[in-house]
Parts: C-alpha cells; sequence; structure tokens
C-alpha cells in the first residue's frame, strides 16, 4: 500500500477552471436545489450538455466518442459535479462503469452500438447485481439464461434495482451454467439487456422517505440476443470484480454531504457563528483536503497502469464513514429541530442526509465486505 | 504525471539501515531508563542526519527540507529516542536564520517560546529569568535556543545549557521533557528575518510532529497486520475475523491519510508558508492518532499492554506528540476562523488549493 501524493498538472487546473466557470453558469448557486452526491436527480438535458464539452465517458477512446482522456481529468469533473450537486444521474452509470466494461470485454459490434451513444450522454443504465437471496454473497446469483436459438431466455428476479424505471439498458450478472462444488465464481456471466424487453417487469421499492430509487425486476421468459452477452461465457465474475474496481475510492464517496455544509455557511452569511459550529468547520475542511488527496493518488496511479483495489477499498470505507460523520457531528451540535419542508434549503438537505446517509456505507458493497477486500491486501506489508 | 515525493531514496534508505541496525526494542528501553541515548544519538550525529536542510555555509549538511521531514518521519517509524527535530529543523532552523554558528552537539528549543519567562533588553544584551517547560532532551543538550518576541521583533536567544539549571520531567513515553531554569541568564540578541515570528515557530514545530507521527502510525499499523496473521485463536489468525479486520483497515487508513497529510503540508512547506497545510495536517495527525492508536491497541489484546511487547514505544509517543505544538482545539479552531472567512464560494476551493487559493 502506498498513497503518493500528487497535484494538479497547469493544463489539469484549466480543465478545473472550465468546469466550474461552466456550472457557475448553467447551475448558479441559488437557482438549483442541489443534489446529495452520486444519488443525484437525472436530468437528460444536463447530461447531454455536460457531453458537448466531452465530459461524458471522458476516459473512452476517441474512436468510440469518447475524449481519451486520463482517470485525473475524469476525477476533475466527478469532483466538481458532486461539490456543486449536479444533476448526474442520467449518464452516472454509464459513464462510471459501463462505458468501461463494453471498451474493455464487449465485442466489436457492441462498442459501435453502444458507446457513441454512451459518450453523447443520451443512454441511462441500471446493474442487475443483487438478488433476494444474493446482496454481499454476490457469487450466489441464481437468476438464469438458459441457451435457446440465437439467444438466452432468462428467468428470476434482480433487486434493488436503481432507476430501473428510468434507463434504457440493463447490466446483468446472470448464472449461465449451474452452480459447481467448490468454484461459485465459475458459470456466471454478464448480459446487456433492454429494459423494454417483452416479458421483463419493473416494480418500484419504495425508498425509506417514500422516493423511487429502487426497483424489483423480474424476468418472466425473456429473450436476450446472443450478441448482447458481454465478454466470455462464464467469466461474469471476473469482469464484475474489474467493473467494481472502477466505482471505489473516487469523489462519490467522500463529498456527498458538502452541498449540505456549503449550504450552512451560505445561509449563516451575516452572523456571528457560534465557536463550536466554527472548529467544526475547520475539522471538517481539514479531513477534506486528507481524504481528497488520497482520493485524487488513487486515480494517479490508475493512470499509470496499476490496478489500486487495496487503495480505493481503503479509501471508499473511510470516505463513506466520514460522510456519516460529518452529517452527525453536525446534528449534535447545530440547535436547531430541522425539518425536510422548510424554507430553508440547509434544513431541507440536512434532514435528506439524516435520512438517507446510512445507505451510503451499504451501497456497490458494505463496508464489511470492503474491510475484507483491504486486509487482505494489507498482508504483504513489511512489518 | 507529477510525483512529488522529492525525496532523495539515498536519504530514506540510509536513515532506515541506520535505526533498524541501532535502534532496537532493548536501545529504546534502555534510553527511557536512562534518561538519553547516546549510543543512538552519536551514530546518527556521525551521519550528519540532524542538519539536514540547514545550509553548509551555516554548518549544516545541506538538503532540502523535505529531506529532513523524511528523517524525521524515520525517526517516529524506528520510535527513535533522539532530539532530531530540536537539533534540526526547529533549533538548527533557529540559529542559523539568526546567523549564529551551529554547535557540534545537541541543540534544544522551548516549545511553547516565551511563555514563562521575562526578558529584559540592554541594547544587543538580553537578560533571561524565570522557567522554560517540557524542554526536549535539556539535560543532554548543548543549547537552548528560545525565540522571543520583543518591540515586534523576533530574536533567537542562543543559551548555554550549562548555565541553566535542569529539572528532569519525562513525557508519556519516557522521552526527557525537563523544566529549564534561567537565572539572569546574560545572551546576545539575534535578530530574526521579519517572517520568522513566533508563529512561523509554532507552525514549524507541528511540521516536525507531523512528520514524526506519520511514521510512528505507519509503523504500528504493520506491527498490528503482522501480529493479527500470526496469533492463532478459534483455529485460525485472529486476522481473519471480520471484528478484527475493522481495527486493521482502520489503523491502515488513519496510517495513509497522517502520511499523506505530512507529506502534502511538507511539499508546501518547501515552497511557501504553507499555513493551512501544516494546520490541517497537525489536526488530522491528531485524530489520525487518536482513532489509530486505539484500534492497534484492541487489535493486539493484552500482549500490546505490556513493556515487552514494542506497541507502546509508538502509541505511548502518539499520546504525547499529540499534544505537542498544539492538540486538536488549537488547530480546529485555528483552521475554523480560517475557514468561515472564505464564506461558501471560497470553501471548495480551499480544499483543493490550499494555502495558494488565499492569495
Amino acid at each position: 500500500m502506498r498513497f503518493t501524493p500528487t497535484e494538479l498538472t497547469e493544463q489539469e487546473l484549466e480543465l478545473q477552471q472550465e468546469v466550474r466557470d461552466f456550472l457557475l453558469e448553467e447551475l448558479p448557486p441559488g437557482s438549483h436545489e442541489p443534489c446529495l452526491g452520486m444519488a443525484a436527480r437525472k436530468d437528460k438535458a444536463f447530461s447531454l450538455k455536460m457531453a458537448e464539452r466531452g465530459w461524458v465517458g471522458m476516459a473512452l477512446p476517441t474512436e468510440w466518442g469518447g475524449s481519451d482522456r486520463t482517470a485525473v481529468d475524469r476525477f476533475i469533473v466527478v469532483e466538481e459535479m458532486l461539490r456543486w450537486g449536479a444533476p448526474v444521474g442520467h449518464h452516472w452509470v454509464a459513464d462510471r462503469q459501463t462505458g468501461n466494461v463494453i471498451l474493455k470485454f464487449g465485442t466489436e459490434e457492441q462498442r459501435e452500438r453502444f458507446l457513441p451513444s454512451i459518450c453523447r450522454g443520451e443512454l441511462g443504465f441500471s446493474i442487475g447485481m443483487s438478488e433476494p437471496d444474493s446482496g454481499s454473497d454476490l457469487a450466489s446469483v441464481s437468476t438464469k439464461a438458459e441457451a435457446t436459438t440465437g439467444g438466452w431466455i432468462i428467468n428470476g428476479t434482480k433487486i434493488w434495482t436503481s432507476g430501473a424505471h428510468e434507463n434504457d439498458w440493463f447490466v446483468c450478472l446472470l448464472r449461465t451454467s449451474p452452480m459447481e462444488d467448490g468454484n461459485k465464481h465459475a458459470g456466471l456471466s454478464q448480459f446487456l439487456i433492454d429494459l423494454t424487453s417483452p416479458g421483463l417487469e419493473i416494480s418500484p421499492i419504495p425508498f425509506l422517505d417514500g422516493s423511487h430509487h429502487f426497483n424489483e425486476v423480474t424476468f418472466n421468459e425473456v429473450f436476450v440476443p446472443e450478441t448482447n452477452v458481454v465478454g466470455d461465457l462464464g467469466m461474469g465474475w471476473h469482469q464484475n470484480t474489474t467493473e467494481m474496481a472502477y466505482e471505489r475510492g473516487g469523489p462519490d464517496r467522500w463529498l456527498s454531504p458538502f452541498s449540505t455544509i456549503e449550504q450552512l455557511l451560505r445561509e449563516a452569511r451575516g452572523t456571528e457563528l457560534e465557536s463550536v459550529i466554527r472548529d467544526l468547520f475547520g475539522e471538517l475542511i481539514a479531513r477534506w483536503w486528507g481524504i481528497r488527496n488520497l482520493s485524487l493518488s488513487v486515480a494517479r496511479l490508475i493512470d499509470t497502469g496499476e490496478a489500486p483495489s487495496v487503495e480505493s477499498s481503503l479509501v471508499k470505507e473511510m470516505g463513506t464513514r466520514f460522510e456519516q460523520e460529518v452529517i452527525e457531528k453536525l446534528v449534535h451540535l447545530i440547535d436547531l429541530e430541522y425539518s425536510p419542508d422548510s424554507e430553508s434549503l440547509f434544513e431541507r438537505l440536512l434532514s435528506q442526509c439524516v435520512v438517507t446517509f446510512p445507505g451510503n456505507t451499504i451501497r456497490g458493497g458494505t463496508i464489511e465486505i470492503l474491510r475484507s477486500v483491504a486486509s487482505k491486501g494489507l498482508k504483504g506489508l513489511p512489518a | 504525471m507529477t510525483e512529488l515525493s522529492g525525496v532523495d531514496p539515498l536519504v530514506t534508505d540510509t536513515a532506515d539501515r541506520l535505526f533498524s541496525q541501532v535502534c532496537d526494542h532493548e536501545s529504546i528501553q534502555n534510553a527511557e531508563a536512562n534518561g538519553q541515548a547516546n549510543e543512538i544519538w552519536q551514530a546518527f550525529a556521525d551521519t550528519g542526519f540532524p542538519w539536514i536542510s540547514i545550509s553548509e555555509d551555516s554548518g549544516g549538511s545541506g538538503g532540502t527540507l523535505l529531506d529532513a521531514l523524511e528523517v524525521l518521519r524515520l525517526v517516529g517509524y524506528h520510535a527513535a529516542p533522539i532530539p532530531a527535530a530540536e537539533t534540526g529543523i526547529l533549533g538548527g532552523w533557529l540559529l542559523s536564520n539568526a546567523g549564529l554558528e551551529l554547535p557540534s552537539g545537541i541543540v534544544t528549543v522551548l516549545p511553547n517560546g516565551s511563555q514563562e519567562i521575562t526578558v529584559e533588553r540592554a541594547g544587543d544584551d538580553l537578560t533571561i529569568n524565570g522557567r522554560g517547560l517540557r524542554v526536549p532532551w535539556a539535560r543532554v543538550a548543548e543549547t537552548i535556543a528560545v525565540p522571543i518576541e520583543l518591540d515586534d521583533q523576533t530574536f533567537v536567544a542562543a543559551i548555554n545549557a550549562s548555565e541553566c539549571q535542569i529539572s528532569p520531567m519525562t513525557n508519556m513515553a519516557g522521552e526527557p521533557r525537563d523544566t529549564v531554569h534561567f537565572e539572569d541568564i546574560k545572551v546576545f540578541a539575534a535578530p530574526l528575518p521579519s517572517e520568522l515570528t513566533l508563529e512561523a515557530f509554532r507552525f514549524r514545530g507541528a511540521l516536525s510532529r507531523v512528520a514524526l507521527m506519520a511514521g510512528a502510525i505507519e509503523k504500528m499499523s504493520q506491527l498490528t497486520v503482522s501480529y493479527t496473521n500470526d496469533r492463532v485463536q478459534f483455529g485460525r489468525p485472529v486476522a481473519k475475523f471480520q471484528a478484527v479486520q475493522q481495527h486493521l483497515v482502520w489503523g491502515a487508513q488513519d496510517a495513509a491519510l497522517a502520511r499523506m497529510a505530512a507529506e502534502s503540508a511538507g511539499r508546501e512547506a518547501n515552497r511557501g508558508d504553507a499555513l493551512f497545510e501544516i494546520a490541517a495536517a497537525k489536526l488530522i495527525a491528531n485524530q489520525a492518532a487518536a482513532r489509530a492508536t486505539k484500534a492497534c491497541h484492541q487489535a493486539h489484546g493484552a500482549m500490546g499492554m505490556t513493556q515487552e511487547y514494542p506497541l507502546h514505544h509508538l502509541s505511548r509517543r502518539l499520546w504525547s506528540w499529540r499534544k505537542e505544538y498544539g492538540g486538536d482545539a488549537e488547530w480546529s479552531s485555528w483552521l475554523g476562523r480560517l475557514v468561515v472567512a472564505q464564506e461558501a464560494d471560497g470553501l471548495y476551493p480551499l480544499i483543493t488549493g490550499g494555502s495558494a487559493a488565499l492569495g
């Protein structure tokens, strides 16, 4: 494990400024209800505008419509979008992971079919991993794909599928051969599935505050053509693990409460903050500075061709706990009975953080699973 | 790609090898019992390490501040019981900046400046009375450097330690933190350049502790990983238990966080005043030390609570360093004022730009 300090180059600082100018123009403070991190609103028009700047599918090659930029460039854009509370929900999954998976494991035909429209900000993707009986023990998935003429017939149920009711496509981990004793990672494959396929049913699972993100997706004899298998049959587990590495340790794992903190300062303008709140600001900004430096160094490491899976798991585990700590410390000190319907944007955001942030240490792999991944990797250290 | 460790790898290798040879469990234990570690210091001084970053013209060893901080990181990593920071980037820095000659022996400093002393000035001469508290290794020092603010100017008084009465005291790690009594000490008032204020000295002291702490937390985390992978209970290494993995991961995170903070602050201090970075790094290191000592002790069980096992060399130093040159309250308050003054729109630019964003 080694996090090497790094800093942004002149060109990277120019990109940062460009994104800040864009946001100031498109979403001036006070003009929009900030989103809280990656669970952002879907706003296709906003995604299309970002794509025009070349900021969706940034790391994909130009021949497929991408910008062939580095992981650090993508870090800069994502960081600025999230700290601004921008509505990046429509292109989020495609930009962060699906594009990479199709580029890496997909066929030439799949790349041609999907990558340019991902980079234009058009396509929204859902991810199909968990099932009613498979959560953290992901290898136990049982939704089956059975070979038929020209394709596959799918039966089973996926659960906790964010955005399936609004997205276009579904990347699913399915069982293509029966579970073998002693090798539960074998026999899984990844599929690209049209969410409008006949026999595919999407039903909402209301979130605890009544909002609609999650769905249950049921497959009843759904036909998927052969050309929609991603990568090699039976290699789904390996592909899926690779995909997970793209979604760990980035700014989405430590920036979710930022808009709330910023809004507190905005609304407190002209009044004297209590010294304990001021001290808390000092502490939080210091921690953000430290965690950001770690997260940025992971992006830099990725650009040197490394796969820093231990480092990114450590950052994700720490970052998501920090997000909860920020809100807990604030709630502890603020003498306010905040309400989700308040006239104060700060109160509305804070209420939303309190209610939804328990999910931050669960989504995309619980912190317990991350600890197991990271602590295995720590073993190689000298002592 | 901008890689910014900026440290001469020879410095890392040589210092690491030196401490591996001369600074083992037994010698650290002996140093605590005897109140000094002459052999370790001699080996360290023979390499010229104490005076890195001080120009050769002033009698130093040359090299950059980054090299000096890397040596301090390794002092912390090996829990070396020596006044490396005091002789070099604190005391040596004060003396050389005031145009004073460096002695060949140990230099120490009054960590809290001139808090409990009275100073009378007559032209270029000072008369000092009072006492200095928690002065590292004063009992073995040749020179005690005292930064003094008088008439809007900062001076250094280089006091011959043999002229003072010294009462031995220790910190929680058993390292010397003596009380020094000054009685009508006459000394030359050597002026410092105007930017080297008492505040600048305080930040420099904090930076030295951050480097030491980063090294100690990293070693503590590594000890914990190795101990829990060797220790078998219920038929398997305790590191296989999810409840123990939590401690391993938290220790490793704090090691990474403190080292990143130390190196980022060092990089900035090597080219500017780095006020934001040093304050943030000290606060991060303080809190990381608190969390990591807790996690690492818990993972070690009773073994970590014994004198025979080396964890305490690190944890007790961390508990002491956490409070030296500013505890959590001092730095969160300093940072809080700075942060709040940026207002909402300046908040994120401060996180990404640090001191440079303050203009």
